[in-house]
């Protein structure tokens, strides 16, 4: 089911009424419904793979309590073995399996040998399964490192890792943060609710109207990229960065909304990196959870930063690789991680990575500094430079991309595939990091205005947008679901 | 709870009155025209009415129309007389077309080509070949003093019928509830830019719920050809059929058709039987420009261009004389 879809749409309400009106005043009633509800919202896409979240529940579950309950470290590092193998089997099953094959036919078709690649399956990838395995990964891992101690009630545990709003494509929350909530009866709280109600609007305008608008336009740039000059080219992979971001970080505001209602708080995603100075701020502010869920669990037990420089460039290096490939079973994702590292490490340093940690841009003033903006400028420049590969199909596409770019150094002016003003376009998204600027301080209010008639014209407006920009035959699913 | 239920109930609407304001203001919704069966049980635009037709969710195609005193979109009255030479264009929504401003038609682009000729469209969405014979035929005198009358029509969807008879689908569209729901500009802007189309299947998912879904049957390559043939030898009939009925005049009659969507028996018996026809086809396949709206499949203005083309060339092949 799509946050975007009328069944969505029913859906919604119909949860939150129940939830509010009949399972008010019973914690355990509250868990059991909220848990149906994901399922149902989950198994309304394929029922089948709901086994796989039951069984990365159970496993972990189980596991979690053993790793508690063991004495010696040996018995409960084995523990977490279990979870680990488990669900990164799982992953590796069904995300990675296919990719490792092919991979090992070319390496040995280099050496000579030519082997049918027979061995590929068709394995249809189920949503979420990046997100709700580390989620659940997350829980025995800190229980392992003696963050958390374990859940005895096994519904509760089920709703953490199944939470419909965050359940296919995150925020990837950590016990300490959900599951403590998920076992405190929540009571229905105004405030929090028209809260979670604007972030709900504000995400369906990032993803139908930033997003899905453009989508067309990128779709055609990179498939048809041999024919058109550098201008175009540019042009797509800027326009794939604004597609990315209202795409993902729509859907992250649409699923922390969504939690309000339910009187839940989950960890904000996206902190306007658009806005970032350099890489190292990016980081900070584009798909956070992924970013500490991999701090917490990888860098740090590598030693982080409090080992030798070379030893943390090392380190660096791992975890961005590692995300990339998190991403996606294909080459270009591992391309896109290393090329971030090799962003990264000049920051990391020349000591750079952690200045902006707690401020915005433009802090105490209006308008940011020229050295701002001109930084601003350079870290969008480079992180879109890095999504050619993102979004590119295959490495020889992306180098293809890149080296057309450079063959055809010149400027055209370029139409729209379905033959739309381009104009509008342009005018949309100039206003959006208008916008976005004016509301950098706080990513979980989007519609923080004084007066009220200001912000009833604000929502006005965003809805307005919503039907302008509103295109029916377009795919209208979350790109970051393949992930 | 309640009053989260009542401030979000009152904002709802707050936001809706203030959208329906915007959809106003900058005209976004499409004016719809009245439709009516007038005494010779014809259908047709209510005269004297004036509007603007839009496509597309911003605007894409903006454009003016004025029903005229006859009940048709056109910028000239339908007045022929034994003076002057008159051609009379009739046909569907491409003919009728709201999709380009009424002083800017293709019979406006066929007067300026031929200037002696005064041309009256007789465009209604939906007319098929039955339609425009009724038309002709309830209209004898007035028809009778048009000097030629070019009739457009498309295999695939005119010619599904052998006789007329009024088609009651359309005219309930001036229900008294659907006059209603479309005084809402923000419901027409709604519909037309396909927003309403999820809760609609919906709705006909939820009505359908409990009756029993016949299974499409799976056929051949084989079946579908004979099916294929099987309608075109019925449009041929329907055609021959509505052709006798109406008496239609070989000399005075003639068709508009794109040969790319024709069936070639029908075109055959055009040829073999005398029935003369304008075939467009060539105009649009050498032609590099796109010939369609962005928004549908209506000609643009290139597109209408290469119609008026096409038919000014055979009118001066044909050479009217009064």
């Amino acid at each position: 089911m799509l946050f975007n879809s009328l069944d969505f749409f029913i859906f919604l309400p119909v949860v939150f009424i129940v939830y509010w009106l009949l399972f008010y005043k019973n914690l355990k009633l509250q868990n059991i419904f909220v848990l149906v509800a994901s399922y149902l919202f989950y198994g309304m896409w394929d029922w089948r793979f709901l086994f796989l979240i039951l069984a990365s529940t159970t496993v972990d579950y189980f596991v979690g309590q053993y790793i508690y309950s063991c004495d010696s470290n040996k018995q409960r590092k084995r523990w977490l073995w279990v979870s680990v193998i488990f669900n990164i089997g799982l992953l590796g099953f069904f995300k990675y399996y296919n990719f490792f094959i092919d991979s090992w036919v070319d390496l040995i078709d280099i050496f000579g040998y030519k082997q049918q690649s027979s061995w590929t399956l068709q394995i249809i990838l189920p949503v979420g399964i990046s997100f709700y395995t580390f989620q659940t990964m997350s829980y025995s891992l800190d229980i392992y490192y003696k963050r958390l101690t374990p859940t005895n009630d096994f519904i509760s545990f089920a709703t953490f890792v199944s939470f419909f709003p965050q359940l296919v494509a995150g925020p990837i929350e950590r016990a300490s943060n959900l599951l403590s909530q998920v076992t405190t009866k929540r009571t229905f709280n105004y405030k929090q609710c028209t809260e979670g109600l604007k972030l709900i609007i504000w995400g369906l305008f990032k993803k139908v109207v930033i997003a899905d608008s453009i989508a067309p336009i990128v779709d055609d740039i990179f498939a048809n990229y041999g024919s058109y000059p550098a201008s175009t080219l540019i042009l797509g992979v800027t326009l794939f960065s604004f597609q990315v971001y209202g795409d993902f970080s729509g859907y992250s505001d649409i699923a922390i909304g969504t939690a309000k209602l339910f009187g839940i708080e989950l960890m904000s995603n996206f902190k306007f990196p658009n806005f970032s100075r350099n890489v190292a701020e990016y980081w900070q502010r584009w798909h956070v959870s992924l970013s500490t869920w991999f701090r917490h669990y990888v860098y740090i037990p590598l030693g982080g930063s409090r080992v030798s420089k070379l030893k943390s460039v090392r380190n660096i290096i791992i975890i961005f690789l590692v995300s990339g490939f998190w991403h996606g079973a294909n080459w270009t994702f591992i391309a896109w991680g290393a090329i971030h590292a090799l962003l990264y490490i000049p920051v990391f340093l020349m000591g750079r990575n952690r200045i902006y940690m707690n401020n915005v841009v433009a802090e105490n003033s209006w308008f940011p500094s020229f050295k701002e903006i001109l930084q601003i400028l350079l870290t969008f420049s480079l992180v879109t430079f890095s999504r050619v590969f993102f979004r590119s199909e295959s490495i020889t596409d992306a180098f293809g991309f890149l080296k057309q770019i450079y063959n055809n150094f010149n400027f055209e002016i370029y139409e729209h595939p379905l033959g739309y003003r381009m104009i509008d376009y342009f005018v949309l998204l100039g206003f959006f990091l208008l916008y976005e600027y004016r509301i950098r301080r706080d990513e979980r209010s989007p519609f923080k205005f004084k007066s009220k008639l200001v912000r009833f014209i604000a929502y006005t407006l965003v809805i307005l947008g919503m039907l302008l920009f509103f295109d029916d035959n377009i795919d209208r699913s979350f790109i970051y679901f393949q992930f | 709870m309640k009053k989260l239920i009542l401030k979000s109930a009152l904002y709802v609407f707050l936001v809706l009155i203030s959208l329906e304001l915007f959809v106003r203001v900058f005209h976004l919704g499409k004016d719809t025209p009245t439709r009516i069966l007038d005494e010779y049980n014809v259908e047709k635009w209510m005269p004297n009415q004036n509007g603007y037709s839009v496509t597309g969710n911003r605007r894409q195609n903006f454009s003016e129309y004025h029903i005229n005193n006859s009940g048709y979109n056109s910028y000239r009255e339908f007045t022929p007389t034994t003076d002057n030479i008159e051609v009379a264009l009739v046909g569907d929504s491409f003919i009728e077309g709201f999709h380009q401003n009424y002083y800017n038609s293709i019979g406006k682009k066929i007067e300026k080509s031929i200037p002696e000729v005064e041309v009256y469209e007789y465009g209604y969405a939906g007319y098929d070949f039955a339609d425009q014979l009724h038309l002709v035929y309830a209209y004898k005198e007035q028809f009778d003093a048009i000097d030629h009358i070019i009739l457009g029509i498309k295999f695939s969807n005119d010619l599904t019928r052998g006789k007329y008879e009024v088609d009651t689908g359309r005219l309930q569209l001036e229900s008294p509830m659907n006059k209603l729901l479309k005084k809402s500009k923000l419901l027409v802007y709604c519909k037309s830019i396909g927003i309403l189309d999820p809760p609609q299947q919906l709705l006909y998912r939820i009505i359908n719920i409990l009756r029993p879904v016949s299974k499409k049957p799976v056929l051949s390559k084989e079946e579908i050809n004979k099916i294929k043939k099987q309608k075109e030898n019925q449009y041929l009939v329907n055609f021959k059929s509505l052709a006798d009925i109406y008496r239609y005049d070989k000399d005075r009659f003639t068709l508009l058709l794109d040969s790319r969507i024709t069936s070639d028996t029908f075109l055959s018996y055009l040829k073999e039987n005398g029935f003369n026809y304008i075939d467009f086809s060539t105009y649009f396949e050498e032609s590099s420009q796109s010939t369609i709206l962005i928004y549908d499949k209506h000609w643009n203005n290139h597109g209408r261009d290469l119609i008026a083309k096409a038919i000014s060339n055979y009118l001066k092949e044909i050479d009217l004389k009064k």
